[in-house]
């Protein structure tokens, strides 16, 4: 398991945190509104209450005060608070790094600009910024309506096809945040989690740095037979490695794939062992998954195959 | 008309003529054995409608069972990911339109007449046929799973997930063409309630005295009219796409996604009150029986079920907030969303009164009852936190709505029907379900449903989005699971055991039915086959509390048409607003027609689900025909003018023009038509004002001119089918001749006009598969030749009523509701040319 | 037992250095799995298979009623393998990439693709 935080009461950043304060008063205020109804009830029920409402005018009283007076202000009041509070949520703030994030069915693409004006750097399943600082999400969807949610950050924005939609990030100290997919996508859409790892300014832009760099080039035997492995199979038909292949859209994008948390949207890290596994089981771990399995590769070859992507980080 | 009745005498006298009563009931006479499949009566009908609805709750509770096995342990693999999908979108789909909008329907079905004092609905046999196609539809859809053919997009559907490309299989079919039809059923149901709350109450049942459930259905019902009309549009869009490629919601050719999700959640909100408020209506019929006093705030209680039926249709939005409309725009649906909490909290409130000023005895209905109050005031205040945009935005799609709409729909709709089967199980056979069992069933219901439901909110607060198959290990989400699991176990053993009673106690032998929690409203009256021997003349809210001796005067015939006047089923149309008796309702009788033409009509939309076109055609026209032969029989001039319905009143044997309750009927259904209509223009308005250019590159408008002509055309066909209104009926010959060649002259001008316009289309190269404008403008040409092909039929059907003699002074319903039809289709013609022509002007 | 002679005979008689044996159980079920995984619905339109929108290349609705492949390749069941595996080396200058589809997965997607009608 990732074992990361992802709970909407847990919020690791100003928007989140502000929801979470919300969050607290709704509960509480729904609670306090529970059992005062349910008192009210406990009352009609087996109280004396034959002479408190002898007349209609008492009755009307209950009425009026209890269904229209009491949640008229009630509710006004929660207008307002949230109103205030939704603007202060939505306010874009300083807005500096732009990410954009393409749902597919069952990744998540990544791009950022390169800081030195090169290609474009692209990953999945992944997104890292800086603390203290609002990144901008363009989100759309390459094939049907997905949604991007990480509650420990932000509320979730639906990622629609043939729509671009803005979401504003920022968390107040480094660590790991889950994401979901929030919209039902297919058959994968549970496996679609993602994480956004949120690091120091000055290690946020060596990251960044390090991923616009090509992918490096697999030092020792085993390393370079993977290559080898990689290129006979036809991986770079669908998956991108900047500096050894082409430009593939069907995949993620894998230059600098080592170097993330784990793979395929759940929870099998990116070691040797877990590409290997990955690599041989995908219809197992992920039946239906849009990439076949490769259970035809003999034990050396997958060795190699896994050692080669575990190094490109 | 009604001479004024001396103070204190009731309508009829002693003694009731010789055989009066041996011929009521022979009218009223059940077929026996088999032949019990063609019966009409609403009290059958009924008792069937009320079983199938539970028996899909069964099926989709184990549905639901499934769901919480396969949730119950992390990583669990009893279900495969693909079969899951499956499982729970039959789930909330049999759920919300197999089980849910039918029960609250049937409970109308089986109880309004008798509660309205009236013998039957007004339509017997429409309503017989709506079953018949629910009940086939719904068990042939059901079916789907057992061969793992089920849609697996979610009950809601969203394209493009649902569109061709994502969703190859059949799957999705079984949905839009099998729960497309039961809508219909649903909307025929509507009709008949509306027609049967307004026409044909009791005399003196004024809209003030109106038993408040029957307040409920009026609403429900116009309600149902307004809403299902979009989601029928929105499914007939998606058939399309995926039969024939019309893009309405793929982006990459000019569609909309969003454009879906406007349409359904149209129908998709209201649908949830029109779940809702019928059992809230029920909630007011029972509270005031069992605390055993006057419902406290009647008329606040009406106007919270206006006000929220109104209000429900500005929200449909709220489904929306995370999928991009806007923030302002997304507010003031927020607000909307809390403000209607208000017309429900006085409800609420008006059943406190009403408890605290009574007493309540504490029965098998009233703890349900109670049950409701804690489940469904816990939901709406769910329901005010989700309101709250913010917290929507974190909660949206996740375990937290799941626990919102289970504590509203579960508590707001199935404790309130589970009490309603309680309180009202002796009006069905005279027998009462065991008291003592109701306890066992209330406690592990009560105790079921919160140990399943309420865990979910933390799952969702803690990061579980909604229709995943499995969660991680470690995740936390472990505990809440199987508590929820555990629960729902506990939830069905209830409703396991609840079944057995109702079984028990459902085949045993019908005896008369008392009165035993001392109801003080008119279902509680001795009834039998034909409802009560004479229908009651009442003065008050609650007539068994305030006239004692009403029972056996009712018996004995001494209020209204204590028999059959023509020796058929009968019963009294009384005015709107007042009650006051207006002419006597000649009903139909049983008849296998419904049954038939129901049975076709989901065999025809089934078959075309699996593409065997040849079968689904003779099986709609098997329908079609059952449908003709039974229109045939009704619009017949009755054998008397005038009947005595008590002493010295004499009443005109039914009634025409727009005194004519089949004219009403008519209306409705114009309005229903209009409104799927206004959601082919919505969704055109939609596309053409995502795109860059309207028309947009590669396609162009009809020619001006020939559109223009086909107007005129469709306006001098709605001239001469005026005329043809104003016509003197009754005379033979050459005058009948002249008749029908107007009908057929103005038959000929409509369909002139259609072929011109769909030529101007056709020259202007109309291609609907090339993208989305141009889908949407073929689906609303296409709209107007479905509409011409009605007419044509229509037209036909009424000459031959004209050559046959049949249409007369006293018969002319069939001139009168085809004229009517035919006025509103051109109508539509009109808007609908305008719209298409005018828009790319405004645009530019 | 059959199978393995056929299958033996025709190897040699065809003496092909790609050696397909034909006759052997192939898995249409299986080939519309593979269809999908293998993404060849970006290119191509495929009923049955999801995510195949695909408008870049051949619909290929009905395939198992053409007579040819890409073409101008006589559309049996060989043939079809062979081109799934190695599209250049039949048809040479075709835009169908080279996706390292092996021989037992070529043989399942023929058969889901024979039962196009």
């Amino acid at each position: 398991m990732t074992g990361n935080v992802a709970s909407v009461l847990q919020p690791a950043g100003p928007t989140s945190t502000l929801i979470a304060e919300l969050s607290w008063v709704l509960i509480a205020g729904s609670a306090v509104v529970f059992l005062i109804v349910m008192a009210v009830l406990a009352w009609a029920l087996v109280g004396n209450t034959g002479r408190a409402l002898r007349g209609p005018r008492q009755s009307m009283a209950l009425i009026v005060g209890g269904g229209v007076a009491f949640p008229a202000i009630v509710l006004s009041a929660l207008l307002v608070y949230t109103t205030i509070r939704t603007t202060a949520a939505t306010k874009p703030g300083v807005t500096g790094t732009i990410v954009n994030v393409n749902g597919h069915m069952w990744w998540w693409q990544v791009r950022y600009r390169d800081p030195a004006g090169g290609p474009d750097i692209a990953l999945a399943n992944e997104i890292h910024m800086p603390t203290n600082r609002v990144v901008t999400i363009g989100l759309t969807s390459a094939d049907v309506i997905h949604s991007f949610w990480v509650p420990a950050l932000a509320g979730k924005v639906d990622t629609v096809p043939g729509r671009v939609y803005q979401l504003h990030l920022e968390a107040t100290a480094p660590g790991v945040y889950r994401g979901e997919c929030a919209e039902f996508c297919g058959v994968q859409h549970t496996r679609m989690a993602f994480h956004v790892v949120v690091h120091e300014p000055a290690e946020y832009e060596r990251w960044l740095t390090a991923q616009s760099m090509p992918a490096p080039i697999p030092t020792g035997a085993e390393a370079s037979a993977g290559q080898a492995v990689f290129v006979r199979e036809r991986c770079a038909a669908c998956h991108t490695i900047r500096g050894l292949t082409g430009q593939a859209e069907a995949g993620p994008d894998l230059t600098h794939v080592g170097s993330r948390l784990f793979l395929a949207g759940g929870d099998t890290r990116t070691d040797a062992a877990g590409f290997a596994r990955w690599v041989a089981n995908t219809q197992h771990i992920k039946p239906g998954a849009l990439m076949p399995e490769y259970q035809r590769l003999d034990a050396a070859s997958l060795g190699a195959l896994a050692a080669f992507l575990a190094q490109l980080k | 008309m009604t001479p004024a009745k001396s103070a204190g005498a009731l309508p009829n006298s002693l003694p009731r003529p010789d055989g009066e009563l041996a011929a009521l009931e022979r009218a009223w006479q059940p077929p026996r054995g088999w032949r019990l499949l063609s019966a009409v009566n609403n009290t059958r009908i009924g008792v069937f409608y009320i079983g199938t609805s539970l028996l899909f709750f069964v099926l989709a509770g184990v549905l639901g069972l499934l769901i919480r096995a396969q949730l119950a342990l992390p990583e669990n693999h009893l279900l495969s990911p693909a079969f899951y999908n499956q499982v729970f979108t039959m789930h909330g789909t049999v759920m919300m339109f197999l089980f849910a909008v039918p029960i609250v329907e049937a409970i109308a079905v089986y109880l309004l007449p008798a509660m309205l004092g009236a013998r039957d609905l007004p339509f017997p046999r429409l309503s017989a046929y709506a079953f018949w196609a629910y009940a086939a539809g719904g068990l042939a859809f059901f079916c789907t799973i057992f061969f793992a053919a089920s849609p697996d997009g979610g009950w809601f559907m969203y394209p493009p997930l649902t569109s061709g490309e994502y969703s190859p299989g059949i799957g999705a079919d079984w949905w839009l063409l099998g729960i497309g039809f039961i809508e219909i059923s649903a909307i025929a149901g509507a009709i008949e309630l509306i027609i049967g709350i307004l026409f044909t109450r009791a005399p003196g049942m004024t809209l003030g005295r109106m038993p408040i459930f029957a307040w409920a259905m009026l609403v429900v019902a116009a309600m149902i009219v307004l809403a299902f009309p979009a989601v029928i549009a929105g499914t007939t869009l998606l058939e399309l796409e995926r039969a024939f490629g019309w893009p309405f919601f793929n982006p990459r050719l000019g569609g909309d996604p969003l454009l879906w999700q406007h349409l359904f959640w149209f129908f998709g909100h209201p649908d949830v009150y029109i779940i809702f408020l019928p059992a809230a209506g029920l909630v007011s019929m029972m509270v005031p029986t069992l605390a055993r006093t006057p419902i406290v705030g009647y008329r606040a209680i009406v106007l919270g079920l206006v006000t929220v039926g109104f209000f429900s249709f500005a929200l449909w939005a709220h489904h929306m907030f995370t999928a991009g409309l806007g923030t302002l725009a997304a507010m003031f649906v927020s607000a909307a969303s809390l403000a209607v909490a208000l017309p429900t909290a006085m409800q609420v409130f008006a059943w406190l009164a009403t408890l605290a000023r009574g007493r309540l005895r504490i029965t098998g209905a009233s703890l349900f009852l109670l049950g409701f109050f804690f489940i469904f005031v816990f939901g709406g205040l769910t329901g005010v936190m989700v309101a709250v945009l913010p917290f929507d935005w974190q909660v949206h799609d996740t375990y937290f709505i799941v626990a919102h709409l289970h504590y509203v729909l579960i508590g707001g709709m199935v404790f309130p029907v589970f009490a309603a089967l309680y309180h009202w199980m002796p009006v069905v056979n005279g027998q009462g379900l065991s008291e003592a069992w109701a306890k066992w069933i209330f406690g592990l219901m009560f105790a079921g449903f919160n140990l399943a439901f309420f865990p979910m909110h933390i799952s969702g607060l803690l990061g579980m989005p909604r229709r995943v198959h499995t969660y991680d290990a470690g995740t936390g989400l472990e505990i809440w699971n199987l508590a929820s699991s555990v629960g729902a176990a506990v939830l069905a053993a209830g409703v396991v055991l609840f079944l057995i009673d109702a079984v028990r106690t459902w085949s045993r032998r019908p005896i008369e039915h008392a009165n035993p929690w001392n109801g003080g409203t008119l279902e509680w009256l001795p009834a039998h086959d034909y409802g009560v021997r004479s229908i009651p003349q009442i003065a008050s809210r609650d007539p068994l509390w305030e006239q004692p001796s009403l029972a056996a005067e009712v018996e004995a015939g001494r209020h209204w048409l204590p028999g059959t006047v023509t020796g058929g089923r009968e019963t009294l149309v009384t005015s709107p607003r007042r009650a006051l008796p207006m002419h006597l309702l000649v009903l139909t009788g049983d008849s296998w027609l419904p049954f038939g033409a129901g049975l076709g009509t989901a065999a025809f939309f089934l078959l075309l689900t699996v593409k065997m076109m040849g079968i689904a055609t003779l099986f709609g026209v098997i329908a079609l025909a059952a449908m003709l032969r039974w229109l045939w029989q009704t619009d017949r001039p009755p054998r008397q003018a005038t009947a005595e319905v008590a002493d010295g009143v004499f009443l005109d044997v039914g009634a025409a023009g727009t005194r004519s309750h089949s004219w009403w009927a008519t209306l409705i259904l114009v309005v229903v038509d209009l409104t799927i209509f206004a959601s082919f223009v919505f969704a055109h308005l939609h596309v053409s004002m995502r795109g860059d250019s309207c028309p947009p590159v590669g396609a162009r408008l009809a020619n001006d001119e020939a559109i223009v002509v086909s107007a005129a055309l469709w306006i001098a066909s709605s001239t001469l089918v005026w005329l043809a209104s104003r016509w003197r009926l009754g005379d033979a010959g050459r005058q009948r001749v002249l008749h029908a060649l107007v009908i057929v002259g103005a038959l000929a001008l409509g369909l002139g006009a259609a072929t011109i316009e769909w030529g101007a289309h056709a020259a202007a190269g109309l291609a609907p598969a090339r993208d989305g404008w141009s889908a949407t403008v073929a689906m609303l040409v296409a709209w107007q030749l479905f509409h011409a092909v009605v007419l044509a039929l229509m037209a036909a059907f009424l000459v031959a009523r004209i050559s046959s003699g049949l249409l007369g002074p006293r018969s002319r319903a069939t001139l009168d509701n085809v004229a009517l039809f035919w006025h509103a289709s051109v109508l539509q013609v009109l808007i609908g040319c305008g719209v298409v022509q005018l828009l790319p002007r405004l645009l530019t | 037992m059959t199978t393995v002679i056929a299958a033996a005979l025709s190897a040699t008689l065809t003496g092909c250095s790609a050696a397909v044996p034909p006759a052997i159980e192939a898995n249409a079920e299986r080939g519309a799995g593979l269809l999908a995984q293998y993404q060849c619905g970006r290119c191509h339109r495929i009923p049955g298979i999801v995510a195949s929108p695909g408008t870049l290349a051949s619909n290929l609705e009905s395939f198992g009623r053409r007579s040819y492949i890409a073409g101008r390749i006589p559309n049996e069941d060989a043939a079809l393998v062979r081109w799934i595996m190695d599209p250049a080396a039949v048809a040479p200058g075709t835009l169908m990439p080279d996706l390292g589809v092996n021989a037992a997965d070529a043989r399942d997607m023929t058969a889901y693709l024979r039962r196009l009608r």
